[in-house]
């Protein structure tokens, strides 16, 4: 069997056993995630020599049955997504065994979405994630954890049926459902009703994606949900939702009118996101909005076509997946209001200290690896030559601007005076060390990363290449 | 399906489809604007479900053509599986989902005595906000922006 | 590994030695030592220039690299120079009482090590990479004494952040059309760029690189930033941090555009080209915060405030882009970082003594602190550009070379900006050391000799080379080569024009035979009656020594009735309407967010993409 498939088979079946496993169901889900970060390196170095391949299931043959499409880019979500699911996994739960089994589902339905290649799977892959967040989300004892889960609940709900919506749209329209037929039927989409379906599901699946007008769950979410689950949920999740909204627009949707739509809905949440953290009174809803922010320029970068965009894209979601989850990590302990924050500076230099680097490198400060995933996203907006893209930069110069204002703003505060609290626990010191190390070794390897990106990017944008591999040398 | 015999019954049957997913598709979307009661929202998002599930039953649907489910060898034409795959899929889902939300409204209704979502949202809000922030330390408002 | 690599090498390493033995007693003589070595580095190298480092790297297909252009090196020298005698000056007595001077040195060498790998930038990545250090290295420098100085660096940071951002932008959009970003390649790419694309370009990196110069209108971070930062390190900052600014700012517009083209490009709906556009901004510049220096009543306030007039006549020289006035631009650059030093230490040396900088609370102190009265005697006089300081030089040379340009209308505004920092100079020495002494400065002793060796060594050097300014012209001959500018004829005292030229031997040589004949006149005269400070009468009133009779509140009172009027505050109102505009934005978003309807908004939108997309 294909090491893709039991990325995904492997978790599943972890999650459904751990009632079996008794004394050992702690070690069931890490030793599972561990696994599956093996299966994506093996699987990195296989794609690196031999190139992209197709896995086909249950025996037909794309388009008509299901495939899987094992590429740079795919691997690399998978695998990122696996790392994050270890470095994330709660040491001390009250009810472990569901907690195991809900990110257990995650991972596998993640790393399920990151090879599919068609949009049935993803779909379904998609609102298997949402499950298993719906349940993440409410296991926080938070005050009001349920109410923000339930409310999520509702608006992630109706994201999807309207995203059902749009597949079905996008069925009736061209009668295909796999990316790779679809590309070769782009022509039929190329109408207001199949512009419709891309609308319905940009909107469906831009609620994980935190778009704009559909992310109202955001702040709240995470500003209630343990930070662990925050961290997955803007870390990991988020980046798969747009993972479907690049093989949309790459492949099926590379028309003007789509790209417009989704430029739009990108900067809006550059936007509102900054804005909004600008008056935010406490860190974790501060956050909440910049991820927004972070996650609209990555739409905005998806919106340039070619290989440019991608390129942007992959670098923006990549450091942010780094990068928000052990910010949210961090601020995790310490007051929830930023102007209480004064003091913690002096009194825990090293979690102080940690803070500042991720804050620097999300603002784009050099040599920080977020500097350069701003440039390329700089370059590739300015490199499309035209008026709405070039405003885009202006916007994403503007929100940064303002995103500075306030992440400075907490520095500022964060040594400013003296406290006299105890230094809260610092419960994420682990996985938010591991991550600020991993961010120092992107820094130090920017050579090496942004070659391994480009080709992806490369890979990725070569949508001839993708078509003749799913369909083989089917006749047009 | 013995009872409609000719080709434009069939074809209006079809369109009955199109128009009924219509109709549950409005009715769940009125709903979800008018009702701020978490149950009759889970309902409405019900229905707006079944409504897409229906629409995804009129896309495949094909007039004269039996269930795609091959017994022996039955010949002739078979309505397009995929689009019934899929609603096998989303109706599983969708069903979960809404368990899920019932079993969490149960516990939110325990804690917080409403199920008004509009309250929870407003209550939410007020949480952490420097007005209500349980913090003692000293407040100056917000820092003062030069 | 040749020299620059040798010198990056020991500046990150005087960086790491004085953040590990920065509460160490002698840290301050270390650095001091340090910087010396930094600075004998740098005087190895000149024959070698333009000199490219070994160090390199590809990343995403853009090749970082550092090399040393006589330009640089000329901004490099500066840099250590001040870095020397600000840290000299630190590890004196000023330095031993204080507790914790961790910060201090390292983030003075972090500043030092940010500015050299700015300066010494090869192509647009590394130049932004070192833009982004050096910010942050003077963020660090500037927060030191907490409470108000982080205030004012947060304003500068937030001005900073955003300027840098510009330069990305401007960067970018050269990256999406240039093969690659070295300066050559750029330079090519201007050359077949359109008025249009320059002009955005160069309108974006101004706004950048302007904030840390102190550009109008971005200024209004600096003087309060300089300032409220501890003495030794405003003394850096004020002689060298801006002119990261103008170094960059010189990189862009002569280096990579060309003066040449600057004067071809026009201003749309105007008779204007580009050159004259930035000569009046910085004229504009020079004589604006000139006259809000004047209206200042702390002395750091009012020397940071004319570090911005000052920056406006260096810009003015470069833009006349004669080698006159670039090298007037370029050698107003040394001479104001020496005596701008100079008279923060100065003024820090009176806070040590009397711990106020409140020119309504000093006066006086004339005979009890000659030596540090002294030194701001001198460096005034080079401020203000008289002789027979080596500011007259420079200034002389930037008035020159408008007069020859044609340019009398900015020669006009130089002397405007010159008359404003008369003005203001006199009021910051006759508010310290004239007048009358308080009572409570009656005990009040000169600072001791680790204090004021480095000021009057420095106060010398402004003297010195102001008589013979050919020792700066040297120096600053490297950079205008490096410009692509012809050398300027020069000799020991001055330069040699055609219509006319300066012999600074000759006129100090005047000056001192003047001042020794007065002085004859006066000691053998012998009619002087030496009085006490107290001994003062008004209107026929004795008065007593507990009534001080000191004009210095409200000083100029007559000129500031009749200039308040225009000082409106215009570019205050601007900046609190952006913040104001901000906030209301941010209030309507958070608003939009908080306690959204469940799933209003995404029916709303499903709603109106349907409408967009289907009508």
């Amino acid at each position: 069997m294909n090491a893709s498939v039991l990325m995904i088979a492997l978790p599943l079946l972890a999650a459904f056993l751990l009632p079996l496993t008794g004394p050992l169901a702690r070690w069931v889900g890490p030793f599972a995630a561990a696994l599956n970060i093996a299966l994506g390196i093996s699987l990195w170095q296989t794609v690196a020599q031999e190139g992209p391949s197709v896995v086909v299931m249950g025996g037909f043959a794309a388009p008509l049955g299901i495939v899987f499409r094992v590429d740079t880019l795919a691997v690399l979500f998978a695998t990122a997504l696996a790392a994050l699911v270890l470095i994330l996994w709660p040491r001390t739960s009250a009810d472990p065994r569901r907690e195991s089994a809900l990110l257990l589902i995650l991972l596998a339905a993640g790393c399920g979405l990151a090879f599919s290649g068609d949009l049935f799977n993803l779909f379904v892959f998609y609102e298997l994630i949402a499950v298993a967040s719906y349940g993440l989300v409410a296991a926080s004892r938070e005050r009001l954890a349920a109410a923000a889960g339930l409310r999520y609940l509702v608006l992630s709900a109706l994201g999807s049926a309207f995203a059902l919506l749009g597949i079905g749209l996008v069925y009736a329209l061209a009668g295909t459902l796999n990316l790779a037929d679809l590309s070769r039927h782009a022509d039929a989409l190329n109408s207001p009703l199949g512009l419709a379906a891309f609308a319905l599901m940009l909107l469906g699946f831009g609620v994980k994606a935190e778009l704009f007008p559909v992310n109202a769950w955001v702040a709240e979410v995470y500003s209630t949900a343990t930070a662990r689950t925050t961290a997955l949920l803007a870390g990991g999740v988020s980046k798969l939702a747009l993972l479907i909204v690049l093989h949309l627009v790459l492949l099926v949707y590379a028309q003007p009118a789509a790209l417009s739509l989704l430029l739009t809905l990108g900067l809006l949440s550059i936007v509102s996101g900054q804005f909004a953290g600008y008056r935010a009174a406490d860190l974790p809803r501060m956050l909440a909005y910049s991820s927004i922010a972070q996650l609209g320029m990555i739409a905005a970068a998806f919106s340039v076509s070619g290989e440019a965009g991608v390129l942007a894209g992959l670098a923006l979601a990549l450091h942010h997946l780094i990068v928000k989850p052990a910010l949210f990590l961090v601020g995790d302990g310490w007051p929830k209001c930023v102007d209480s924050l004064a003091g913690l500076g002096r009194a825990e230099p090293w979690r102080a200290a940690l803070f500042v680097l991720l804050a620097l490198s999300l603002l784009g400060i050099p040599p920080l690896p977020g500097f350069w995933a701003k440039l390329l996203l700089l370059k590739a907006l300015l490199g499309m030559g035209e008026p709405a893209w070039n405003l885009a930069a202006a916007v994403v110069l503007l929100g940064t601007a303002i995103e500075g204002a306030y992440l400075l703003r907490v520095l500022q505060t964060l040594f400013r005076g003296t406290t006299n609290a105890k230094p809260a626990t610092f419960g994420g010191a682990l996985p938010a060390g591991v991550l600020g190390v991993a961010l120092l070794l992107v820094m130090l390897a920017a050579t090496p990363v942004g070659g391994a990106l480009q080709r992806a990017a490369q890979q990725a944008a070569d949508v001839p290449a993708y078509v003749a591999d799913t369909l083989g040398g089917s006749p047009q | 399906m013995e009872t409609l015999s000719t080709a434009t019954e069939l074809e209006w049957l079809g369109w009955t489809f199109y128009a009924g997913s219509a109709g549950l598709v409005l009715l769940g979307c009125y709903a979800l604007f008018a009702a701020r009661h978490a149950l009759r929202l889970l309902l409405g998002l019900f229905l707006l479900e079944s409504g897409v599930n229906l629409f995804l039953v009129a896309v495949g649907f094909r007039p004269d053509a039996a269930a795609p489910i091959l017994v022996g060898e039955q010949a002739g034409s078979m309505v397009d599986p995929l689009p019934q795959a899929l609603i096998l899929t989303a109706i599983v889902i969708g069903v979960g989902v809404l368990a899920l939300g019932l079993a969490l409204a149960v516990r939110v209704a325990k804690e917080e005595g409403t199920l008004d979502l509009a309250e929870l949202g407003r209550r939410l809000a007020a949480t952490h906000t420097p007005a209500t922030a349980e913090e003692t330390l000293p407040q100056s408002g917000r820092t003062e922006t030069p | 590994m040749n020299d620059l690599d040798l010198l990056l090498l020991v500046s990150i390493g005087t960086t790491a030695v004085l953040f590990a033995f920065g509460t160490w007693r002698w840290a301050g003589a270390l650095g001091t030592l340090l910087y010396a070595l930094q600075l004998a580095l740098l005087a190895v190298m000149r024959p070698e220039l333009p000199l490219a480092s070994g160090i390199g790297f590809e990343v995403l297909g853009y090749r970082l690299q550092w090399s040393l252009s006589g330009l640089g090196w000329f901004f490099a020298i500066i840099t250590v120079a001040s870095a020397l005698f600000s840290a000299w000056f630190a590890a004196g007595e000023w330095g031993q009482h204080r507790r914790n001077l961790r910060l201090l040195h390292g983030g003075l060498a972090l500043n030092v090590t940010a500015m050299l790998i700015l300066l010494a930038s090869d192509d647009l990545i590394s130049l932004f990479i070192g833009w982004e250090l050096v910010s942050w290295a003077s963020y660090l420098a500037m927060v030191q004494r907490g409470g108000p100085a982080m205030d004012a660096a947060y304003r500068y940071l937030v001005y900073a952040l955003a300027g840098a951002l510009a330069v990305l932008v401007a960067i970018a959009m050269i990256a999406a059309q240039s093969p690659a970003l070295d300066f050559g390649s750029v330079r090519v790419w201007f050359a077949s760029a359109g008025n249009g694309t320059i002009w955005t370009v160069m309108l974006l990196t101004m706004a950048g690189f302007g904030v840390k110069m102190g550009l109008l209108p971005l200024h209004l971070w600096q003087p309060a930033a300089y300032s409220e930062s501890p003495g030794p390190i405003a003394a850096f900052l004020g002689a060298i941090s801006s002119r990261m600014g103008l170094f960059a700012i010189i990189v862009v517009l002569a280096q990579l555009i060309g003066l040449e083209r600057l004067g071809n490009l026009p201003v749309a709906f105007s008779f204007w080209n580009a050159n004259e556009f930035w000569a009046w901004l910085a004229a504009l510049t020079l004589i604006v915060p000139t006259f809000i220096a004047l209206t200042q009543n702390d002395a750091r306030m009012l020397l940071a405030w004319h570090g911005i007039g000052q920056g406006g006549y260096m810009l003015l020289g470069i833009l006349i882009a004669t080698p006159l006035g670039v090298s007037g631009g370029l050698m107003h650059v040394i001479n104001y970082a020496c005596y701008q030093a100079a008279l923060f230490l100065a003024v820090t040396a009176v806070a040590h003594r009397t711990g106020t900088t409140d020119l309504d609370h000093l006066g006086g102190l004339i005979n009890r602190m000659p030596l540090t009265y002294v030194t701001m005697l001198f460096c005034i006089i080079g401020l203000a550009g008289l002789p027979p300081m080596n500011g007259f030089v420079s200034k002389w040379m930037i008035y020159k070379a408008l007069l020859d340009a044609q340019m009398p209308l900015l020669f006009v505004a130089a002397v405007i900006g010159t008359l404003g920092t008369i003005l203001s100079v006199y009021k910051l020495i006759h508010n310290t050391f004239l007048g009358q002494l308080r009572l409570e400065h009656a005990q009040v002793n000169e600072v001791p000799i680790s204090m004021w060796l480095p000021m009057i060594l420095l106060a010398l050097i402004v003297f010195i080379t102001g008589w013979m300014p050919g020792l700066f012209l040297d120096l600053v001959d490297e950079a205008v080569v490096a410009i692509g500018i012809t050398q300027l004829p020069h000799h020991l005292g001055g330069v040699d024009l055609g219509n006319g030229g300066l012999d600074m031997l000759w006129i100090v040589g005047v000056l001192l035979a003047a001042i020794g004949i007065g002085a004859i006149v006066y000691f053998l005269g012998n009619r002087s009656v030496r009085v006490g400070q107290f001994d003062n009468y008004a209107g026929g009133q004795i008065l007593t020594a507990d009534v001080p009779y000191q004009y210095s509140h409200q000083f100029y009172a007559g000129l500031l009735r009749v200039i308040q009027p225009w000082m409106r505050g215009g570019m205050a109102w601007g900046e609190r309407a952006l913040v104001s505009g901000a906030d209301f934005l941010g209030g309507a978003m958070s608003g939009l967010y908080r306690a959204a309807p469940a799933g209003a908004y995404l029916l709303l939108a499903v709603l109106a993409a349907l409408a967009v997309t289907l009508l």
